[in-house]
C-alpha cells in the first residue's frame, strides 16, 4: 500500500513566537478601549483613503469622511499636479465647503459667506475682508498630511506625523509598488456598514479557519483533502504589518463556466503583464486596517473604518488596468467582481453574529489558534500602540 | 418583442426584457429578484453561446456597438451574475441574496 504524502504543511512554526494566551474579549466591544485605540492609532497613523486614479488631472478632488475623527477631508490634485489634503471646513466659521463626493475645479467657495480658497487651502478672496482683524495668511485651511504608494492615497491626521509613509510601510512600500493596483486606472467599489468592532471585522479576513464553513459553496475551489481549510503556506511579520501567502490548490473543483471565465481573465492578465508577479499569492495586511491582495485577477483592497466600539464600515475596491473597452474584458471583469463580492457578502453576515455574541460580557476571552496567528498579531500591535500612547500621555515623572 | 439581438441569437430573445439591463448594480438586482427557474433557464440556453457572442462583439470597440449588439453585451454581463448563482450558490442563492443587498455597489466604472 502506498503511503500518502501530504501536499500541504501548515506553517505553524512561523506564528509560535506570539504565544497562545487568551485575548480579553473586552477589547472588541468596550467603548473606553475603543477611545484609546482611536487616539493612539487612527488619529496618528497613515490610513489609506483612495487611489490616484480618482484624481486623474489637475483640479480634480475627492472628499473623504473619517467618522472616527468627525473629519471631512478634501484631497486635491493641484494645478501643479501635486496631491494635497486639507479639512473640508471654511476657516471663517467652520462651514463645510463641499458636499459632493468628488469634483473638478481649482477653487473651493464656501456657500455661507463666499470665502474662496485655492487648491492648496489658502484663502484667495473673501467679501468685505478688511472688517476682520485677520490676514489671508491667517486663514489657510489646516492641512492633512498626504502621500501615495502603489497608487494608493494615504492620509495621516497627526499634525506632525512621526514617520513618513515610506518609513511606516517599510519594505511593504516597494512590494506594493509591484502590484497591479500601482497601475490601476479604474475600479469597482462595494461597501458595507456593520454592527461590529473594527478588529472583529478585520480579523475575519486574516484567517482561513472559517473558509470551509462560511464559504462552503463559493470557496469550494480552495478545499483539498490535505488542506481542508485552505490555510496559507506562510506568514511573515514586518513591524506592525503582516502577510500571508495564499495556498494554490493543485486539484481545484472548478465549475464549467467558472473555468471558462477565469481563463478569459487570465488571458487578459497575461496580455497586461500582471500574471506571474512576485507577489501574486501575497495577502498584505497593512496596519491598522487595510488589506490588499496580490492576486491579479480579483485584485482587491479592503479597508475597514472604525466608527464606534461596535460599529465599522468596510470598503472593497476591485482594481482594473485600462478601460473595459472590449466585450470580453468587460465580461471577465463583471464575472470576477460578482464572484469576489459573493464571498465577501458571506463574510459580513457571519461577522455580525460574532459581535452579537460578545456584547453581553459573558464571554471573557476569545481564543486564536495557530492558524489565526495574524489576528493575534493585530491584537498585540494594537495593545503596543495603546500602551505607547498611554505612556506618552502621562506626565514625564510617571511614565513606565 | 423579437429581433432585439443580432442575427443568430434568437434563442436568447426571451431573456432580453428581464436580463438585458445596464450597470453592475442593476444586474445584481435582477439576479436577486429572479426565481431559480428564470436563472436555470437562462444559464442552460446562454452558456454555449458565450464564446461565439464574445468573439462577435470583440470585433468592435464597445463604444461602436449598435443597439442590438449592446443589448447582447448587457445580456452576457447579466449572465456572469447568473453563473455564480447557478454554479456556485445553487440552493443557497435565496439566502445569499438577502445578505448581498447589504453589500452596496457604490462605484461601477462602465455601464
Amino acid at each position: 500500500m502506498n503511503e500518502h504524502t501530504p501536499i500541504y504543511t501548515a506553517p505553524e512554526e512561523q506564528v509560535a513566537w506570539m504565544g497562545t494566551d487568551p485575548i480579553p474579549a473586552k477589547a472588541y466591544y468596550d467603548p473606553e478601549w475603543f477611545e484609546l485605540e482611536r487616539r493612539a492609532i487612527f488619529m496618528r497613523t497613515w490610513l489609506e483613503v483612495g487611489h490616484v486614479c480618482e484624481l486623474p488631472e489637475p483640479g480634480t478632488w475627492i472628499r473623504r469622511e473619517l467618522e472616527f475623527a468627525q473629519a471631512s477631508i478634501l484631497i486635491v490634485r493641484g494645478k501643479d499636479g501635486q496631491i494635497r489634503a486639507f479639512y473640508n471646513a471654511c476657516t471663517h466659521r467652520g462651514t463645510q465647503l463641499v458636499e459632493e463626493e468628488s469634483g473638478k475645479g481649482t477653487n473651493f467657495l464656501c456657500p455661507y459667506h463666499f470665502w474662496n480658497f485655492g487648491d492648496d487651502g489658502r484663502l484667495v478672496a473673501a467679501p468685505d475682508f478688511n472688517r476682520f482683524a485677520l490676514t489671508k495668511e491667517d486663514c489657510k485651511i489646516p492641512k492633512v498630511s498626504v502621500d501615495t504608494c502603489a497608487g494608493l492615497i494615504f492620509v495621516n491626521l497627526d499634525p506632525a506625523p512621526k514617520q513618513t509613509l515610506r518609513e511606516f510601510l517599510g519594505d511593504f512600500a516597494d512590494r506594493l509598488e509591484t502590484l497591479p493596483v500601482a497601475r490601476a486606472t479604474t475600479f469597482h467599489e462595494y461597501c458595507y456598514d456593520i454592527d461590529a468592532n473594527w478588529k472583529i471585522t478585520y480579523d475575519n479576513f486574516q484567517e482561513n479557519y472559517h473558509l470551509r464553513h462560511v464559504h462552503g459553496r463559493t470557496g469550494i475551489a480552495t478545499v483539498h483533502a490535505d488542506n481542508l481549510y485552505g490555510y496559507p503556506t506562510g506568514y511573515t511579520f514586518h513591524g506592525k504589518h503582516r502577510t500571508q501567502t495564499i495556498w494554490s490548490n493543485p486539484e481545484p473543483q472548478i465549475k464549467p463556466m467558472q473555468g471558462y471565465n477565469f481563463g478569459l481573465a487570465a488571458k487578459i492578465g497575461m496580455e497586461q503583464g500582471i500574471i506571474g508577479g512576485p507577489e501574486d499569492r501575497t495577502y498584505f495586511a497593512v496596519f491598522p486596517s487595510l488589506f490588499i491582495i496580490g492576486t491579479p485577477i480579483q485584485h482587491f483592497s479592503h479597508k475597514v473604518y472604525p466608527i464606534s466600539a461596535t460599529r465599522s464600515r468596510g470598503v472593497f475596491r476591485v482594481y482594473w488596468i485600462g478601460e473595459g473597452d472590449t466585450a470580453t474584458k468587460r465580461y471577465a471583469r463583471e464575472y470576477a467582481l460578482a464572484g469576489i463580492r459573493d464571498i465577501h457578502t458571506e463574510d459580513v453576515n457571519i461577522i455580525n453574529r460574532a459581535q452579537k455574541g460578545l456584547l453581553s460580557g459573558a464571554i471573557k476571552n476569545v481564543h486564536f489558534m495557530s492558524m489565526e496567528g495574524l489576528c493575534r498579531h493585530l491584537y498585540q500591535q494594537v495593545v503596543a500602540e495603546v500602551e505607547a500612547y498611554r505612556n506618552e500621555s502621562q506626565p514625564a515623572g510617571e511614565r513606565a | 418583442m423579437s429581433n432585439q439581438l443580432p442575427d443568430g441569437y434568437a434563442v436568447l430573445e426571451p431573456f432580453v426584457d428581464y436580463w438585458a439591463v445596464s450597470g453592475t448594480a442593476n444586474r445584481d438586482q435582477r439576479r436577486s429578484d429572479s426565481t431559480p427557474a428564470q436563472r436555470n433557464a437562462f444559464y442552460a440556453i446562454a452558456k454555449d453561446l458565450v464564446p461565439q457572442a464574445l468573439a462577435q462583439l470583440d470585433a468592435k470597440p464597445i463604444a461602436e456597438l449598435d443597439d442590438k449588439e449592446r443589448r447582447l453585451l448587457d445580456l452576457l454581463l447579466s449572465f456572469t451574475h447568473v453563473t455564480h448563482a447557478v454554479e456556485m450558490l445553487t440552493d443557497g442563492e435565496a439566502r445569499h441574496a438577502k445578505f448581498r443587498k447589504e453589500m452596496r455597489i457604490t462605484r461601477q466604472p462602465a455601464e
